[in-house]
């Protein structure tokens, strides 16, 4: 357990600063790959909803004092912390067959875990550029920009999780 | 509230949210101005909306009172025309005279009254208003409402009386057509509410259609330059001495709410001047 702490402090670090760096790119002018969550949809399935609300929070807020946004992403991890058990048990309704609390490509299949992945980053993409827009009036520019940092944001997820798998399956 | 702590404990992830979503929503709108400013505009519009439809429906709650202070404000300015018309009266005959100090007349109150009871389809119509004897109305009153002319109290109650309409055949009306000193007798003929009939103008007065009727003052109960009615046109006579116009009246009997009963101050004292003038051509009369 105390094992499984440290690790998840060091991904919350990791992912901060990995943001700090990620919030300098935006490719296209549009794609911002949004990697820090990846720390909220890592989150044990099994940890308290309060927790993972929390711990989001303060992850999002971390965030906006490096990117100088504040309020924006402590919002949208609020909500996609939330949301997230929802948007698991939509592709994963039998909790209790999971083996491995911590969602993964090898806990839940690739399929699964990827759309799992694409949804709560879809999810998350829409809520912080809809406040960042705050309006409907570039709706158009809003949604290019929705729809191209979810799949940037989801590629990089996805190239870190396969990086992560191949390092213990190298272990093993 | 044990059930209360047992609620807040099952659903304590919601209070978590809301917490932590106030306080984002709270850094967001103080630290960040583009929505900062977005929100203000649009919570301004929003609550403009709601002050704006509230106000739309509790206007209508006010519109009696409201109603009620225009009206005396009216019976005020009226009196105070009357009385300045007065004014202006006695300057013209004393011109010559300029040492001569004319007397200010305040001859006329007004008693604010809300008809309860009206009709208008009956042969012989009546009124009825919320404003007795104990209010101040006396029998042979005079009425008018913001358009015009109404009708003459008939009977007193002590909370209530009883108004003869204009629209009324039994009601004979002293009008003459304005800017002119010819008077006819105005009456319902008992066919519109919105028309009556002017009798008796004579006829060398000049008039066009269109020209308004007022009172003529040759009464205790209504005051001068009162607006009756138009001149809607002439109406075929027998006699050939005078006209018989169709007036179109000023008042919409059908619509009254708020009235006001004409006190003359000088009522009394013109009484009993025209009975002493009556008994004293009595006495000669006598005498002779």
């Amino acid at each position: 357990m105390s094992k499984s702490a440290l690790q998840f402090t060091g991904l919350f670090i990791g992912m901060l600063l990995a943001q700090a760096i990620c919030n300098r790119i935006c490719l296209f002018g549009v794609a911002v790959p949004m990697v820090f969550i990846y720390f909220i949809i890592r989150l044990p399935m099994n940890l308290s909803v309060n927790w993972v609300i929390c711990l989001s929070f303060f992850l999002g807020l971390g965030v906006d004092i490096f990117g100088d946004t504040q309020g924006m992403n402590a919002l949208a991890c609020t909500v996609l912390a939330v949301c997230r058990r929802s948007v698991f048990l939509l592709y994963f309704p039998r909790e209790d067959d999971l083996g491995n609390p911590i969602p993964s490509i090898r806990s839940l299949g690739i399929a699964v875990y990827a759309k799992y992945m694409v949804t709560a980053v879809l999810l998350y993409c829409t809520v912080v550029f809809l406040i960042q827009a705050f309006a409907l009036k570039h709706f158009e520019i809003t949604l290019l920009r929705i729809i191209s940092s979810t799949i940037l944001t989801f590629l990089v997820l996805l190239g870190f999780d396969s990086i992560a798998t191949t390092r213990r399956e190298k272990r093993l | 509230m044990r059930n209360l702590l047992d609620f807040v404990i099952k659903h304590s992830s919601w209070f978590v949210f809301l917490f932590f979503a106030i306080l984002s929503c709270r850094l967001l709108f103080n630290s960040n101005p583009y929505q900062h400013s977005i929100y203000f505009t649009s919570a301004n519009v929003v609550c403009s909306s709601v002050y704006e439809l509230f106000n739309n429906v509790t206007s209508y709650f006010h519109l009696r009172d409201i109603n009620e202070d225009l009206q005396q404000r009216n019976a005020m300015l009226e009196n105070e025309m009357v009385s300045l018309r007065n004014e202006i009266n006695n300057y013209k005959m004393l011109l010559p005279d300029t040492n001569a100090v004319p007397e200010v007349y305040q001859h006329f109150d007004f008693v604010i009254a809300h008809v309860i009871s009206n009709s208008v389809s009956q042969p012989y119509n009546y009124i009825t208003i919320n404003r007795g004897s104990d209010d101040g109305i006396r029998p042979e009153m005079g009425v008018v409402d913001q358009n015009g002319v109404v009708g003459i109290v008939n009977v007193v109650g002590r909370h209530s009386a009883r108004i003869v309409s204009l629209l009324n055949p039994n009601l004979r009306l002293s009008c003459k057509v304005k800017n002119s000193d010819f008077f006819g007798s105005l009456v319902w003929d008992c066919e519109s509410p919105q028309y009556a009939v002017l009798e008796e103008l004579p006829r060398h007065v000049e008039f066009e259609n269109g020209d308004t009727i007022i009172t003529s003052g040759y009464s205790t109960v209504f005051p001068e330059g009162l607006i009756v009615g138009v001149i809607d046109g002439k109406m075929p006579t027998n006699d050939d001495n005078f006209y018989t116009l169709r007036i179109r009246l000023t008042t919409d009997f059908s619509r009254l709410s708020t009235v006001r009963a004409i006190k003359n101050n000088m009522k009394d004292e013109l009484r009993e001047l025209e009975k002493a003038d009556f008994g004293n051509s009595n006495k000669e009369r006598g005498k002779s």
